[in-house]
């Protein structure tokens, strides 16, 4: 029976090869889009969740409240970590981590390990990196010892075994220890490091108080509970900790942090203090959910051209029950054939992935994932998905072809008549509507990037070179030797350069009332040059000028942002007035027009900017574009000769600018690759519908042009029912985009506005592709000879 | 065999009411071959419909073997048909899909025969039929007449008690109509019962019986030498 079944389901799904095709290719397309998503969902999910003891790790973050704002920073002080786990025996375990760019040398290989980490000894204890040589519970236990990736270890070592050989940091200037070598981590870590140096060499050798320093922070901070502990007790006894270790000093600077304990697992998608360096659980949430619309409407399609067909199965269907069938078994032979249609789209569906996997990772910047039998219960899942699929998107159109009367069917010409025509049309508006509404977010996405590029930064940053020394003596020396070079425009020195982060410092300000205000100001050391070179505007008082000696030590330019923060109604206000700053005080010289020196997501905030040499180890240089690769190699020879400790490199600031929007980038290339597919699978559908619409009215179609009509009155008629549908799905598609997309932008402190125009575009698209698809048809159907249509009767 | 006593069949729409068979009486014995003729529009395939247990009607009795059949659901209906019935019709009505072995084969699927049993069954029905030698061959391959063939070995092969056949010869030539009349003869002659609704008086000559209907009731009876 069961062959018999298949025999048939195969016969026929060949009979009709461009249905079949249609529906087969809408049903891949869905479930490779929805296994893709998936995969990546899955991905974004498990970031640290392969601790076995990831449910009782905590990451600890604090909220510092200045005077003048509330400071959401990463990390608690310093002393947090070692002082918690004495005062608390519930907490098994503290360690934190803080990332370096070290300088390593062995013999003539030298290398800055940009992904280096400090480490407390109880580090692998407590999380599972795999230790392939050395002891978890020693390994970062002495100062001066190191722990190195498997690959980092290749690249110093080779193939020889580095335990118990030396490195030297050279820009510390010591020598250490191997005394592990661990698995490079997996891609899906928030902790990412080539290289460990273990905590003690600063607590205990380069800076022998940092165990005690409340005040000190720029740390992670993770604590172990003991099982049973529950967080939310823990975190409420931390205020009376705090006060208890350090409340006198907290009143003094008038800086008060509360300290919270976020879940390991929750770090990467939902913490906000991550900076760039983090997934977000809404793009997670958005994409699961255009997996299922996808789905949905590649589900519609299946359902609405099988039961479309049902007119020509009805004499099939008449004929069984004739002979002896009874519904039930001519609706599992119906479901059979659904569910084969699936299992055909499946093995598709595998080898399309397989084939697009590189792509994706690609898209989505990380390698998600290395081939589709990577994980083989992931396999296993699609094969049931689409069995399910199969089943259910074909119950509906199994119970319609099962329920056809045998009388009704054989004699006599059978049409479905309206039977079912709305439930299609509601499909098809269904399909439009989600095709429309993503072609509208896309739009708009889109918008927003290039808004965010083009805007005006405040600064200029083309053919900007960044260099940065480590703070080495010959930096000074390096900048002036670069400034005598040919096709050098400008150099200038500073801590830091807009997309880089930057310190913030007590500060004490006088504001509007004549009062020292304290505030955390963000802070920018920067030498004379480096305003004109970066073009940055001064709108009141005067930039810094080596004409001024007092500019050196007593000197302060704040930006607009600031001056408002201390009251002052205009910049012209703030001028003149005192400042204390990180043991340095004098006036504000100048205010500065605001400069994005943040990524455009964020507001502008207060800033101020002081000449402090001994603070600047980043060289901008400004290029001009004529002879580029010769410039550069200037430089390098410049640098070889001048810091040969330290290996040459550089970015340009407009791709490191740049970088801060790569999450949304990608976010809106992987956005509008799959909104393609949503359109593509819903005109599939169309297609479908239009074809099988126009066979249906063959006959009239004849009759009519027989009584005159022309080829365009027909197009124009069988067209206009789908338009129609297509016009219906834009009223509905417009107001919901434009919620869900309301919302997305308000993550964008500078953000596009919605306009009309884009719902205009976005359903003027949407009738051209609905038009393209379905005319083709209708004017095929138009030039037919009405003889031949005619005859059949 | 057969005893239907003020058999009624009513079709309502929005607006009409069409009665279709009223208050019909006839009955049919075992191994009889019974004609049904009457103008277009008079009840002829609304009858055989219900006799085939492929409608049941709005009112009367229809007695098959002695059992009250009028008002069984689908699936006795079915069960019954199966068992007892096979049918020709004008069109044919083979699935398009199936090779003529696996059309023939079809009954005796809904049957539960297994599968060695029914190639035995088939290819004995195929032979008879003189069709064997198309066995694989798709009904679009085969000209009327032998279509027409493959539809009786299918309406014969569950070794029906009743055949009921619906202007078999409406869409055959004079030689290969007559074939197919000198089949169903050859049926009747081993036994099984056959009402045949026809237009065609020469059709009608190979029955024992000839009612005729006009508006939903019979109107005469002739019995032929």
């Amino acid at each position: 029976m069961l062959k018999n079944y298949f025999k048939i389901a195969f016969r026929n799904l060949w009979r009709h090869r461009v249905f079949s095709f249609i529906n087969i290719l809408g049903l891949t397309v869905g479930m490779t889009a929805c296994f893709l998503i998936f995969l990546y969902v899955h991905f974004e999910l498990s970031y640290d969740s392969f601790h076995s003891k990831a449910n009782r790790i905590y990451r600890v973050v604090c909220d510092i409240k200045t005077p003048t704002e509330v400071i959401k920073a990463g990390g608690p002080s310093w002393a947090v970590g070692p002082h918690i786990t004495q005062d608390f025996p519930q907490v098994e375990a503290a360690v934190r981590t803080t990332d370096d760019e070290l300088l390593v040398r062995k013999g003539n290989v030298k290398f800055q390990e940009l992904n280096s980490l400090w480490a407390d000894s109880a580090f692998f204890g407590m999380f599972d990196f795999k230790l392939l040589k050395g002891n978890p519970k020693t390994v970062l236990q002495e100062p001066l010892s190191i722990v190195f990736s498997e690959s980092a270890a290749k690249k110093y070592f080779g193939n020889a075994d580095p335990v118990g050989q030396t490195v030297l940091l050279t820009g510390e200037g010591f020598t250490a220890k191997i005394t592990g070598i661990m698995k490079d981590i997996p891609e899906n870590s928030t902790i990412k490091a080539d290289m460990l140096v273990s905590m003690s060499t600063l607590t205990r050798k380069l800076n022998p108080g940092l165990d005690d320093q409340w005040g000190n922070y720029g740390n992670s901070t993770f604590v172990l509970l003991k099982p049973g502990t529950r967080p939310a007790d823990l975190q409420a006894q931390l205020p009376a900790f705090l006060e208890r270790r350090n409340g006198t000093e907290m009143k003094k600077i008038n800086m008060y942090p509360t300290l919270f304990l976020e879940p390991l697992k929750d770090v990467y998608l939902r913490s906000t203090r991550n900076g760039n360096n983090t997934g977000n659980i809404n793009n997670v949430y958005i994409f699961s959910w255009v997996a299922v619309f996808i789905l949905l409407i590649a589900c519609f399609n299946f359902v609405n051209l099988t039961t479309a067909r049902s007119a020509e199965r009805a004499k099939e269907v008449g004929i069984r029950k004739v002979v002896g069938a009874v519904k039930g078994q001519l609706t599992g032979q119906f479901i059979g054939e659904s569910v084969l249609l699936c299992a055909i789209s499946f093995i598709l569906t595998l080898v399309s992935t397989a084939l697009l996997l590189p792509s994706f990772n690609h898209l989505a910047g990380k390698t998600i994932s290395t081939g589709i039998f990577e994980n083989l219960n992931f396999v296993l899942i699609l094969f049931l998905a689409a069995i399910g699929i199969g089943s259910l998107a074909g119950v509906y159109p199994a119970l319609v072809l099962s329920s056809f009367k045998p009388v009704t069917v054989l004699k006599g010409r059978f049409s479905t008549g309206t039977k079912g025509q709305l439930l299609r049309k509601a499909l098809v508006i269904a399909q439009f509507t989600i095709s429309i509404a993503l072609i509208i977010a896309t739009i708009i996405v889109y918008n927003q990037m290039n808004y965010m590029r083009r805007q005006d930064l405040g600064f200029n940053k083309d053919q900007m070179m960044v260099i940065n020394t480590n703070g080495d003596p010959a930096k000074d020396a390096f900048r002036n030797a670069v400034a005598g070079l040919p096709n050098i425009k400008g150099v200038a020195m500073a801590s830091s350069v807009p997309g880089g982060g930057n310190p913030a410092a007590y500060s004490e300000i006088e504001n509007v009332k004549g009062v020292l205000q304290i505030a955390n100001l963000d802070l920018y050391f920067v030498d004379f040059d480096y305003i004109p070179q970066f073009k940055i505007k001064i709108i009141a008082g005067r930039a810094f000028s080596p004409d001024f000696q007092t500019d050196t030590t007593q000197s302060m330019i704040l930006n607009e942002a600031a001056v408002k923060m201390f009251g002052y109604t205009s910049p012209a206000q703030a001028v003149g007035h005192r400042f204390k700053q990180w043991g340095r005080e004098g006036r504000i010289i100048g205010v500065m027009k605001d400069f994005h020196f943040r990524s455009l997501q964020l507001p502008i905030k207060p800033l101020s900017m002081r000449i402090e040499p001994n603070g600047c180890s980043l060289v901008a240089i400004k290029l001009s574009t004529q002879n580029l690769p010769k410039t550069i190699a200037a430089i390098e020879n410049k640098w070889n000769a001048l810091i040969p400790a330290r290996p040459f490199s550089y970015y340009f600031l407009d791709e490191f600018f740049d970088k801060q929007y790569r999450t949304e980038e990608r976010f809106g290339k992987l956005f509008l690759n799959f909104s393609v597919l949503a359109i593509i699978i819903s005109c599939l559908g169309l297609l479908g519908l239009a074809s099988y619409s126009t066979m249906q009215r063959t006959r009239e179609i004849g009759i009519r042009k027989v009584l005159g009509a022309s080829v365009p009155n027909i197009v124009n008629l069988l067209s206009r029912e789908f338009l129609k549908l297509v016009a219906i799905a834009i009223l509905i598609a417009s107001p919901v985009a434009w919620f869900a997309m309301h919302g997305w932008l308000q993550d964008f402190a500078y953000r596009i506005e919605i306009g009309w125009w884009i719902f205009l575009i976005a359903g003027l698209i949407a009738v051209l592709i609905a038009l393209a698809t379905v005319s083709f048809q209708a004017i095929k159907a138009a030039i037919a000879n009405p003889v031949k249509s005619l005859r059949v009767e | 065999m057969i005893r239907i006593n003020d058999l009624e069949k009513i079709y309502k729409t929005e607006e009409v009411e069409t009665i279709a068979l009223n208050k019909l009486s006839f009955q049919v014995n075992d191994g009889e071959f019974v004609a049904v003729m009457g103008p277009s529009g008079c009840g002829k395939s609304t009858l055989l419909n219900i006799l085939g247990l492929l409608d049941d009607p709005d009112s009367g009795s229809f007695l098959f073997n002695g059992i009250e059949v009028a008002h069984f659901n689908e699936r006795k209906r079915a069960d019954l048909r199966k068992k007892n019935i096979g049918f020709v019709f004008q069109s044919f009505n083979l699935i398009d899909e199936l090779t003529v072995f696996e059309n023939v084969e079809l009954p005796l699927i809904y049957l539960g025969v297994k599968s060695d049993e029914r190639k035995k069954r088939v290819e004995a029905m195929l032979d008879k039929m003189q069709i064997m030698h198309r066995r694989n061959h798709y009904p679009q391959q085969l000209s009327g007449g032998q279509q027409q063939r493959v539809a009786v070995a299918r309406a014969v092969v569950n070794k029906p008690k009743l055949i009921l056949a619906d202007e078999p010869t409406g869409n055959l030539d004079s030689s290969n109509g007559n074939e197919v009349m000198e089949l169903l003869t050859d049926l009747n002659e081993q036994g099984t019962t056959i009402i045949m609704v026809t237009h065609s008086e020469h059709d009608a000559r190979y029955s024992h019986r000839i009612i005729r209907m006009l508006d939903g009731q019979t109107v005469t009876e002739n019995i032929l030498a």
